[in-house]
């Protein structure tokens, strides 16, 4: 089936399944959900824009995840160090308050946190592929195909990354 | 020899293929160590995957950027559709209602005319017909019916001869030329 980009029944169609993919690969590089929304956005609005032909709904979105993680990397060295403090600033009390087990949520929330704190210290190209392959359904081909490498080099780096993790996991 | 650490992983991926899968299936029955090791990949694999931003928390942020879709992309192309609709609009009516003045002008123009003929004619007629000159109808009926000083002696022997009449001439009198 093919894509239009710029038709607001294509673009719905895709938007409604790739959004959670885009926004969970966005945050997850990024590690700030404000500047992912704006990511989001902008692939989004270029993939509206651009008015173009994708052969079928997975190019589409192979092509804004490509997109939105170029515009991540771009930007997280640039915004995402400040705004993440403040969010967390701003987000942390409220969040606690609307469960009722409080302990075992806060220690939940912080076990995420020390997940994503690890994801944000390895290498941009390690960062990259663990996210899509623990945070998407895709597969090493896919992610070969969204990253233009190789199958095996996506497997080579699921394997380091994971190894990389361990270690920052293991310390603290 | 045990399963490395990167086989292990393409296992628990689901992405190791055959014949590989099945020897490292084998292996893992009866060693220990490589189970235990895939069970800390596993469990490593899980707690990353845990700490995945949650469909409550994308829900929001999607329905807010599909709003701004809704306002600024969509809302234009109705706005386009809109001026599509007034410009047929303004191109029909006048159509309308020009076929509708003809319609109208025929009609009554039609039924004006044929209404002359049948109850009017008797009284118009005799108007129309006194200013017409006799003279006319003369010159057509000489036209109709020509005479025989309309041709010549010539033209006169040969329709006889054609017509398969046998001819005599005869000079009755001749006068001499002068």
């Amino acid at each position: 089936m093919e894509i239009q980009s710029n038709d607001e029944r294509a673009f719905r169609q895709v938007y409604e399944q790739v959004f959670p993919v885009l926004m969970r690969v966005v945050y997850h590089v990024t590690n700030n959900q404000d500047l992912a929304e704006e990511i989001c956005q902008e692939a989004f609005i270029r993939f509206f824009d651009k008015a173009m032909e994708f052969p079928s709904l997975d190019d589409a979105k192979y092509w804004l995840i490509r997109v939105s993680k170029n515009l991540a990397i771009n930007q997280v060295k640039r915004k995402s160090r400040e705004m993440n403090m403040v969010d967390k600033l701003k987000k942390y009390p409220t969040n606690g308050a609307n469960h009722t087990d409080g302990s075992s949520v806060l220690m939940e929330k912080e076990t995420k946190k020390l997940v994503q704190d690890a994801i944000d210290q390895l290498p941009e190209k390690f960062r990259l592929v663990i996210v899509m392959k623990e945070y998407t359904d895709m597969d090493y081909k896919q992610i070969a195909q969204v990253l233009h490498i190789s199958e095996s080099n996506v497997k080579v780096r699921v394997y380091r990354a994971r190894k990389m993790l361990e270690s920052i996991l293991s310390q603290e | 020899m045990c399963v490395d650490d990167e086989l292990l992983n393409t296992y628990l991926d689901g992405e190791l293929q055959e014949p590989w899968r099945t020897q490292v299936q084998e292996h893992l029955s009866y060693c220990n160590a490589c189970r235990q090791r895939l069970e800390q990949l596993r469990s490593l694999h899980e707690k990353i995957a845990d700490a995945v931003l949650p469909d409550a928390e994308i829900k929001a942020r999607q329905d807010r950027v599909l709003q701004y879709f809704e306002k600024t992309r969509f809302d234009s192309s109705s706005k386009k559709f809109h001026i599509f609709r007034k410009r047929v609009q303004v191109r029909l009516v006048p159509a309308l209602i020009t076929s509708a003045a003809a319609f109208v002008v025929i009609f009554i123009g039609a039924f004006v005319f044929f209404g002359n003929n049948s109850q009017q004619g008797q009284e118009i007629l005799p108007g129309v017909a006194s200013p017409i000159d006799s003279a006319h109808i003369r010159q057509v009926t000489e036209i109709q019916q020509p005479s025989l000083d309309d041709f010549s002696l010539d033209q006169i022997i040969q329709h006889l001869d054609a017509m398969g009449y046998a001819v005599k001439l005869e000079l009755k009198a001749v006068t001499p030329l002068q």
